[in-house]
């Protein structure tokens, strides 16, 4: 029975390390969350309507954004419908303070006023006793709070699906590399590559902040390109030479970083088009884009390697690279796919930055091959090939996700951050020793 | 059996130190302060103690009215610093202050925190672009500084002037407005007088750095080996500039002025090494962008720049520092 629960924990170790850590963030991040939707502005409006009678006047207070602004629609219609009187004031603080002077002149006799979780902190209102004297009596309000983990709110979940999106779609790349018993040091550097090219030839060839969707795909496909061109000269070194693939792929991070600042002449390129963010800040079917892209990389990668025979391959490979020869498999063809494989990966991560920020820049990527091999590595893949999962890398990335963001929602200062992440790869790597048996 | 205890003890350490943390973090920042609300704070490296001190006042002065404040050390990673203020934004920040790491690719950042209408201010690096919005920009006066710093060379050369090089660090915009104020210092210097000419012979990039700035000095001392005053735009490169004259023997001959007010340039400063310095108040910023912060949440109205004079620090006044040996 012991021994059953044993295997049960050793087999799906990281998830369960993964579901505990989201438990214990959800604990530690419970507190007042607002209610700022729609619904939350009508059931307030009904409330303040039974309060007050009709021609009453109430001043509606929201900041300026699409959030507040459809807030402060349905809250005004509500209360229009009761027949209250209704002001509004939709901005910065110090508009409201000018709205509060003109209602302070006039003798509208101004009941509450009705503010969202954001306005209602404004320390104008905390002062409006001793600034606004007539108006002393006023209320201020906003739609109660109500208790939640902010770890569990869908835009935090979203937000930490949304900053893996990167470093999980190059691990993919990296799972299989590592699988056939190599590793890419280069995919760092091949972020800022991608990224360069895609950028420079939109400013370059592709009408710079006119650009069309056509000259935006044409610079991503070559931001991609190269990067799995670099990916098949590794894979060529690796193969033809018999150079171990940590040199080989630690050369071409210089390389690729040194191209990469030479084609951007040290700057970043900025010149694209508006709509080139679609695919770092926009989102489709309530998912971000990076995160839909990342789903279905994983969905294509998870069946490539478990259903089909070039799956089956990547492991022989991994595991016996003799055997695997012997049994008939085109090694050299397999390694070279997973190196191509990789960069290209690689190359579209970049352009997911390039698209976030958009602009190209020679610094980005900086340290992310060590980050996308911690979420390889705490994701059950072994450094010495063979064993690995897809889904387990996915599962790692999101590890470190979370890690990063619980971290910075407990407010935990960055320079533990990085003992404690440092300390989580280390506590992976034991698990995956205790799986494999006794620690030698 | 055994090993399997020993990660189950792993695990519950491990949630155990996150616990633990995370309540002497709300404990510090004191039991009223999480009702105001929280300032998020992405500075661009606390590994340089300039903005560790800029961060420190920020806190304590945000402490003083009830706020409570994030940190981040973005690492001059702006994809890093992109995150920092994804976070801010899923906790409801009521404001954000940044020291931008990239001029233009910080963009499509600022517009997230103003999509979600959380006020925006910047701290000692200012960001220029048209289709953002931010409060208020709090920076040293860099231009002023770099007249102050030409003062000083005239000051130091007195009645023979001669001519002076400029180490650069052209890439950041807050250098080279220092430069440009230097320049026009000197310009009308030599407008207004007669004798006591300063020339401007050698404009060289000194890579903000110790071993550039030496480097760069090094060539300069070849190219114009009649040089009288060198005005470095940062401490480390005056620095590096004072060691290539060293090498050569000649700093007696050569007149050094920096920028910043690092402890180890005081230090020089006051061995007479280096003339002066215009130093920066990192501690002013802190306090000056809180300052902001407040006032633009009472609804009053915020100048959209805020620059701090730079005061001119030289051997008198490192003799009286009580912070120096």
């Amino acid at each position: 029975m012991f021994s059953k629960l044993r295997q049960l924990a050793l087999d799906y170790g990281t998830v369960v390390a993964l579901l505990l850590m989201c438990v214990i963030l959800s604990i530690l991040t419970l507190k007042d969350q607002p209610q700022k939707d729609e619904s939350a502005a009508e059931r307030f409006g009904k409330r303040i309507a039974r309060r007050y009678d009709k021609g009453d006047l109430v001043l509606i207070v929201v900041g300026d954004s699409a959030e507040d602004r459809a807030f402060e629609a349905r809250l005004r219609e509500t209360l229009q419908a009761a027949q209250l009187k209704v002001e509004t004031v939709v901005g910065a603080p110090s508009d409201a303070r000018n709205k509060l002077v003109d209602l302070q002149a006039s003798e509208a006799p101004l009941k509450m006023i009705a503010a969202n979780y954001r306005t209602v902190s404004w320390l104008l209102f905390s002062d409006l006793a001793t600034d606004f004297p007539r108006l002393k009596e006023v209320k201020v309000e906003a739609p109660p709070a109500y208790r939640w983990p902010t770890f569990l709110k869908a835009s935090n979940l979203l937000n930490v699906a949304n900053q893996i999106a990167v470093i999980a779609i190059i691990a993919v790349g990296m799972t299989i590399v590592i699988i056939t018993g190599g590793i890419d040091l280069s995919v760092g550097s091949l972020i800022a590559l991608s990224s360069v090219v895609a950028a420079y030839y939109i400013r370059e060839y592709g009408g710079g902040y006119e650009a069309n969707v056509t000259q935006l795909c044409i610079g991503s496909f070559l931001g991609i390109l190269v990067c799995a061109l670099i990916g098949a000269f590794s894979g060529a070194m690796v193969i033809g030479m018999d150079i171990p693939p940590f040199i080989v792929t630690l050369a071409m991070m210089m390389v690729a970083k040194g191209m990469a600042f030479i084609v951007a002449d040290n700057e970043s390129i900025p010149e694209v088009a508006d709509r080139f963010t679609w695919l770092g800040r926009e989102a489709s079917f309530g998912l971000p884009n990076a995160v839909l892209l990342m789903l279905g990389t994983y969905f294509v990668a998870h069946v490539t390697l478990s259903r089909t025979v070039l799956g089956r391959h990547i492991y022989a490979v991994g595991d016996n690279q003799q055997a695997a020869w012997l049994s008939g498999i085109r090694v050299r063809r397999v390694l070279m796919f997973t190196y191509i494989v990789c960069g290209m990966l690689a190359g579209v991560g970049g352009i997911v930055v390039a698209s976030t920020h958009k602009s190209g820049d020679p610094n980005y990527g900086v340290m992310y091959e060590l980050y996308v091999i911690a979420a390889v590595v705490v994701g059950g893949t072994s450094l010495s090939g063979g064993r690995g999962t897809i889904l387990g890398t996915l599962v790692g990335a999101l590890i470190i996700g979370v890690i990063n963001n619980g971290m910075n929602l407990l407010k935990i200062d960055a320079f533990v951050q990085n003992v404690i992440l440092g300390l989580v790869i280390l506590g992976s790597v034991m698990l995956d020793k205790l799986k494999g048996g006794p620690i030698k | 059996m055994n090993r399997l205890s020993l990660f189950i003890a792993f695990l519950t350490l491990a949630a155990l130190g996150c616990n633990s943390s995370s309540t002497t973090e709300s404990n510090g920042g004191g039991g009223k302060a999480s009702a105001r609300g929280t300032i998020g704070v992405s500075l661009l490296t606390l590994q340089n103690p300039f903005f560790q001190v800029i961060a420190d006042n920020i806190t304590t002065e945000a402490a003083k009215h009830g706020y409570d404040v994030i940190v981040h050390s973005a690492d001059e990673d702006v994809v890093k610093q992109d995150k920092h203020v994804q976070d801010f934004i899923v906790d409801e920040a009521v404001a954000i202050v940044l020291s931008p790491c990239k001029a233009k690719a910080i963009g499509p950042t600022i517009e997230a925190a103003n999509n979600a209408g959380i006020p925006l201010f910047t701290v000692d690096i200012p960001c220029r672009l048209d289709n953002v919005e931010i409060v208020s920009q709090i920076a040293s006066d860099n231009y002023g500084g770099g007249v102050q710093a030409a003062e000083g060379m005239i000051r130091a050369l007195g009645e023979a002037g001669g001519k002076v090089a400029i180490l650069h660090f052209a890439q950041a915009e807050s250098c080279q407005l220092r430069v440009e104020g230097f320049q026009d210092g000197i310009k009308q210097h030599n407008e207004s007088q007669v004798g006591g000419q300063i020339e401007i012979v050698s404009i060289q990039e000194g890579g903000g750095a110790k071993d550039r700035g030496l480097k760069a000095t090094e060539d300069l001392l070849q190219s114009n080996p009649d040089i009288v005053g060198i005005f470095a735009i940062n401490d480390p490169s005056v620095l590096g500039a004072l060691a290539a004259l060293e090498k050569a023997n000649k700093s007696d001959q050569v007149v050094l002025i920096g920028f910043d007010g690092q402890p180890d340039a005081k230090q020089a400063i006051k061995e007479g090494k280096v003339f002066g310095d215009p130093v920066q108040f990192p501690d002013k910023m802190g306090v000056e962008v809180v300052k902001a912060i407040i006032a633009h949440l009472k609804g009053e109205e915020v100048p959209a720049e805020n620059l701090i004079p730079t005061e001119f620090y030289d051997q008198a006044a490192a003799s009286a520092d009580p912070n120096l040996p």
